[in-house]
């Protein structure tokens, strides 16, 4: 990481907020202020907030690395004052002490703390500047979903395109991580609506809908794609608490429904070893993979099971790899994805992996031969 | 109306080289303090014919230019204000009280290499702080300050280009902070004789820049009575040092260049020249070397101040303030000064060091 050259207490800093943060914070660039250009100090964050990332340049001296740093906001974010200026406090309101008051560098949590309070501002800021929108309809919508927790919005606004609103709903109250038994994920995995309005000062009767998406975090993918969830419409005169509930249902049920695929999964992983013995590899997560060695006389091969996350309504993509030959680049020769064999979704997991060993038995043949062309290709 | 809208700042080229020059040869960032004056450039014409869109633009926006003729640079960051934007009232009135007449303050700047050119959190809360109402640093008899009460709002960002393949070497922007409004707005920047909109000036010129303010005066007036003994005594004391240097050549004596004895007079007051000569390069010598050690002492200050900082995070216990004391700015004092205060920085930082173990 380059992050080797910051000065020690700022490289404790950076590395506490990388590797303890709930957010998936990534480090863009680290560069020098200095004159001495191998004294790093300062750094670009990419802080996720709204389904997207928000970047803030961190400032720190290499010259001085007990001083607390100092942040620059992104160009369009100029009115974003997240401190209150001493003497403004009036009217009794008196915001929480900053975290950079009393700015220990001693303490590696700190820019942790200070990057949450900011962005915690940030929320409400942004939040502020949706608010104050002349615009009935997002009133409307904001009123009615305040109860739910976890919504962040945003103003997007260009040149060239005309003003947005944007909402991140974070959606289903259950921890996806604890439906999965053994599971890797570090961060708190979650699904989200992105519903984006279009701002409309003017008062319309019939309003455009708004566009809908469903985004999720990277690491869900191996369980559950969000791709393949089809959205309800948006009926005109809709509002965002009258859509969510029953989009949720559904979306629940499909989670479920995932997550009891594991298991089918493992049941056929399961089935398939009377017959091709043990795996030499599998998933035991989420039972995606699964690799057996194999023979026929005396050519060895593997085959590796792709399994997808819809399984058994999607067929195992089947993948064969020789042990025997070697291509061109000295990697094994491996045949193309076969899926072309008969299946059906409502046979049993014994039964299915019958179908793929008797498959597999001609298509091994067929494998070999092409194994052998490749190497006479190369002679 | 306390918060009025500048139409522009003006800064006199070897000021903005100089800052630039202060902010470039140092090592890390760099904050500091800006000097000057607001002027009211509305035009006075006054026109019998009220138009409809002359009157309103005309009576109540005054068109004001600050002009930025000196500035203090810190050396440091952080030199008058936290990490949050408080101010340290103490270190900003040492800050401005060497500033001479006709000067008041007009705002503050930072140098930060390879930054956006935009205010960042704490400027923001530094300028705010500094346009406050409640803030009174001027005396109240400052005839300036008093004329045009006109708050210190008045920021520059230094920056240098990311990229090191650009032509030029700095970039700055200046804003005027709108207290009102609670943002920066920016503002072009002037730089007086410097570009083809200056040409037409120097056909009318008058010097408007103030002498350099000097506070020896000389000592033979007659109202100068009261000055303390101690003036009194330096004065006597340079001027021994400048008879050294003259070896009997007073004034006076210079007359006699005129006439008839000139020729030998002269041969003795080329010799005295040459002396004279003699001793200024040397002394151009000892400065040359010294400068040399200062900068020897700075890299290895630098190489120091790496090594505290990887002891700190290794012991961790350390309960010394090394840092904190070890880097006040050796600020605008001459270079002699600067290097015998580094050089016992330097002693008293590494007994410090050899104790600590």
């Amino acid at each position: 990481m380059a992050a080797d050259t910051l000065p020690p207490l700022v490289a404790a800093q950076l590395n506490y907020l990388l590797t303890h943060s709930p957010l998936s914070v990534k480090v863009d660039q680290i560069w020098s202020g200095c004159k001495n250009p191998h004294l790093t100090d300062r750094f670009t964050l990419l802080i996720p907030f709204c389904l997207d990332y928000i970047r803030w340049d961190v400032i720190y001296n290499a010259q001085f690395p007990l001083a607390a740093p100092d942040v620059i906001f992104a160009a369009e974010d100029e009115n974003f004052h997240p401190i209150a200026i001493d003497g403004e406090e009036e009217g009794g309101v008196h915001k929480p002490k900053s975290s950079l008051c009393d700015w220990n560098s001693k303490d590696p949590s700190r820019l942790l703390s200070l990057i949450h309070e900011l962005r915690d501002l940030y929320i409400s800021y942004q939040r502020k500047r949706v608010g104050e929108l002349e615009d009935e309809r997002l009133k409307f919508e904001i009123s009615t979903i305040f109860s739910r927790e976890g919504i962040e919005m945003c103003m997007s606004s260009g040149t060239d395109k005309p003003e947005e609103v944007r909402f991140s709903v974070p959606l289903l109250d259950m921890d996806l991580n604890k439906l999965v038994q053994g599971c890797p994920w570090r961060h708190q995995q979650k699904i989200y609506l992105q519903v984006i309005f279009p701002v409309t000062r003017k008062y319309s009767v019939a309003p455009s809908a708004p566009r809908v998406k469903l985004v999720s975090s990277s690491e869900l993918k191996i369980l559950f794609s969000v791709e393949d969830v089809k959205l309800p419409p948006w009926l005109d005169g809709m509002c965002m608490a009258e859509y969510l509930p029953t989009m949720e249902e559904t979306l629940r049920a499909q989670v479920l429904e995932a997550v009891a695929s594991i298991g089918v999964r493992r049941r056929f992983i399961e089935a398939l070893a009377p017959l091709f013995g043990r795996p030499v590899e599998a998933d035991p997560v989420f039972c995606r993979k699964a690799t057996f060695l194999a023979a026929s006389s005396v050519f060895t091969f593997l085959v590796h099971f792709v399994i997808p996350s819809q399984f058994p309504k999607q067929q195992p993509v089947l993948m064969l790899q020789s042990s025997q030959h070697l291509n061109t680049q000295g990697t094994p020769v491996m045949s193309p994805a076969l899926t072309d064999y008969r299946w059906s979704p409502r046979w049993e997991a014994s039964q299915m992996a019958e179908r793929i060993f008797e498959f597999l038995v001609e298509e091994c043949l067929s494998f070999k031969k092409y194994c052998n062309e490749s190497l006479l290709q190369q002679h | 109306m306390d918060d009025p809208k500048l139409q522009k700042i003006a800064i006199s080229g070897p000021t903005l080289a100089s800052i630039i020059q202060r902010f470039h040869s140092s090592n890390g960032d760099v904050d500091g303090v800006l000097f000057g004056h607001v002027t009211d450039i509305t035009a006075s014409d006054l026109q019998d014919d009220d138009g409809p869109d002359a009157s309103s633009s005309r009576s109540d926006s005054p068109i004001l230019v600050a002009t930025i003729t000196s500035f203090f640079c810190s050396g440091t960051i952080n030199s008058f204000y936290d990490s949050v934007g408080r101010l340290d009232l103490n270190a900003l009135r040492r800050f401005l009280g060497d500033r001479g007449p006709g000067r008041s303050f007009i705002g503050w700047f930072v140098g930060r290499r390879r930054t956006p050119l935009r205010p960042s959190m704490r400027e923001s809360l530094v300028t705010a702080s500094l346009s406050n109402k409640a803030l009174n640093l001027v005396p109240p008899d400052d005839p300036l300050s008093s004329s045009l009460n006109f708050p210190p709002c008045v920021f520059i960002v230094f920056s240098t280009p990311f990229s090191d393949r650009l032509i030029h070497t700095h970039e700055h922007r200046a804003f005027q902070f709108r207290r009102s409004a609670g943002v920066f707005e920016p503002k072009s920047v002037d730089v007086i004789n410097i570009g083809p909109a200056f040409r037409g000036h120097y056909s009318a010129f008058s010097p408007s820049s103030p002498f350099p303010w000097l506070s020896c005066g000389s000592s033979h007036s007659e109202d100068k009575r009261s000055d303390s003994l101690n003036q009194v005594k330096r004065i006597a004391k340079e001027q021994q040092g400048l008879d050294l240097c003259a070896e009997g050549f007073e004034i006076g004596r210079l007359s006699s260049l005129m006439g008839s004895e000139a020729a030998n007079y002269t041969s003795e007051l080329e010799g005295l020249y040459t002396k004279m000569l003699a001793k200024l390069d040397g002394l151009a010598h000892l400065v040359e070397q010294s400068s040399a050690r200062v900068f020897e002492q700075e890299n290895r200050n630098v190489k120091l101040r790496l090594k505290v900082m990887t002891f700190f995070v290794v012991s961790a216990s350390g309960g010394s303030s090394i840092e904190a004391e070890y880097c006040r700015p050796f600020s605008d004092s001459s270079l002699y000064d600067s290097a015998f205060c580094l050089s016992l920085a330097f002693c008293w930082l590494w007994s410090k060091i050899k104790h600590q173990g």
